[in-house]
């Protein structure tokens, strides 16, 4: 890996709040990531064609085709990851809109499970404010 | 308030903005040589692991503790670069933050010792983000840098030492401070309209509690400051906006605590990332260096304390008669241009093969 930016230099990082509200509305892979496409493309058309995110993430344009129109099943994490890059989305939730979850998720799970089945469970009703109290703060001491 | 988020640090202002968040990388790279040549920017080989000390209380010193923030592992002679990059606001641009950058508590913009808030006059002690996508290293004069580089504290290297004469803090310490909202409306007009995204306001947690076992794994020796290293050609650019503009009563601040890679393992558990390849292999291999212009921009000048750095190399000749190994000089034979205008399209262009 050698970079010093992204693909994009203008690192256009969008609100990721406005895409996991949107994501929870919609219960297709392949409809949100073509919506999510032909709305960027609104911003640059070449760079988010269908063929040139085939082309960066390394998969057949065919391929990526027949995943939006729901002809395909979601393809394997690392590409998901990979499209979730381009596409300017959280890769999690593209993860979660193709039914996985992510390895370090997997792992983490799977070292405590009983322990964090148990906190999924009970944070499952919470509004997402509660939830967010659970994120964990750097914190900050005497210097 | 900070989180660390997949190794990256991030800052979030959602009193002042939902959209109020600066990321910050910590990225590995290859140290340049130390030999008074001038080099362009070295690549970034990923983010170092990002910890929180809290969470190795009984194998980090007490004072790191006392510190509080996270902690990364660096190798002896190790360098690291940092990434800024700043959050999007749909349809407006990316949001400012006037970001402070420490190492051992000496100012890494203006050599100063540090002292709480933002100063312009009579030097600027802040880069700005977006504007500055990246800090290397020490600002020695106008447009160039002396690379970070990573050695233990107490042996006389650090900046920290060099200037204050004492080996004290070590780490890296970051502040930031948001712009006010209304001068970011300002400066960055809605070009549509669209609709407000809803945010929540986060709560702090407690700390957690100490561990009462005391058998400190990481010992003095492999607590690491930062140190300066090779010439590189950075600028470091003056803020264009006015100094009310930034939000003076509000900013976040972490320290970054630096542990030699070798006890990274007995202290966390995971294996530290690999030793980077020294800048001659990397160089003959073919691959790309690094150039950023932002021709909207101008450089500030560097002060006296940062000037008058020795570099590792320098003191280890100095101090022991001997030369920073993996020093071998290079020429960057494929340099990537980066040139960027604040307000316009970027452009790439490869050039210097």
């Amino acid at each position: 890996m050698f970079f010093r930016f992204n693909n994009d230099l203008s690192r256009t990082i969008v609100d990721n709040v406005e895409y996991v509200v949107y994501a929870t509305h919609m219960s297709n892979f392949g409809s949100f990531i073509r919506e999510r496409r032909e709305h960027l493309q609104t911003r640059d058309r070449a760079r988010f064609s269908l063929r040139r995110i085939a082309q960066t993430i390394d998969i057949e344009p065919s391929y990526l085709s027949k995943i939006e129109r729901g002809q395909q099943p979601p393809p394997g994490e690392e590409t998901i990851v990979a499209l979730a890059t381009q596409l300017e989305v959280d890769p999690d939730v593209l993860l979660a809109l193709a039914g996985k979850v992510s390895r370090d998720l997997q792992l983490i799970i799977r070292t405590r499970p009983v322990l964090f089945a148990e906190v999924i469970r009970q944070l499952r009703d919470m509004p997402d404010h509660a939830v967010l109290r659970v994120v964990r703060e750097v914190r900050d001491g005497n210097w | 308030m900070i989180e660390l988020n997949h190794d990256h640090l991030v800052f979030s202002f959602p009193e002042v903005h939902p959209s109020a968040k600066l990321t910050i990388e910590f990225q590995r790279t290859l140290r340049i040589p130390d030999d008074d040549k001038i080099y362009p920017l070295p690549p970034g080989l990923g983010n170092f692991p990002l910890r929180h000390v809290d969470d190795f209380s009984s194998k980090v010193p007490d004072e790191w503790i006392e510190h509080g923030g996270i902690m990364l592992p660096m190798y002896q002679s190790e360098a690291l670069w940092l990434r800024f990059n700043p959050g999007h606001v749909q349809n407006r641009g990316d949001y400012p933050f006037a970001i402070r950058v420490l190492t051992g508590k000496i100012d890494a913009v203006n050599g100063q010792e540090y002292s709480s808030g933002l100063q312009r006059n009579p030097s600027q002690n802040y880069v700005v983000s977006p504007g500055q996508p990246w800090l290397d290293g020490y600002c020695i004069r106008k447009g160039l840098i002396r690379q970070f580089v990573a050695m233990p504290l107490g042996e006389g290297y650090t900046a920290e030492e060099q200037v204050t004469g004492s080996a004290e803090h070590g780490g890296l310490q970051l502040v930031v401070n948001p712009m006010k909202r209304e001068a970011f409306e300002k400066h960055f007009p809605e070009k549509k309209p669209r609709a407000n995204v809803d945010y929540e306001e986060d709560c702090n947690l407690p700390g957690r509690p100490r561990s009462t076992l005391m058998g400190q794994l990481l010992r003095q020796r492999d607590v690491m400051g930062l140190a300066p290293g090779g010439k590189m050609k950075q600028e470091i650019y003056r803020d264009r906006y006015d100094f009310l503009d930034w939000d003076h009563d509000t900013s976040s601040r972490c320290f970054v605590h630096i542990a030699n890679s070798k006890v990274w393992h007995d202290v966390t558990g995971a294996a530290p990332p690999t030793m980077p390849p020294t800048a001659e292999r990397y160089s003959r291999a073919g691959l790309p260096w690094f150039d950023y212009y932002d021709d909207s921009l101008s450089a500030i000048k560097s002060q006296e304390p940062l000037e008058n750095l020795v570099s590792v190399d320098k003191m280890m000749q100095k101090t022991f008669g001997q030369a920073l190994s993996g020093n071998k000089s290079c020429d960057p034979e494929v340099v990537v241009t980066y040139r960027t205008q604040q307000g316009k399209k970027d452009q790439v262009r490869e050039g210097n093969f």
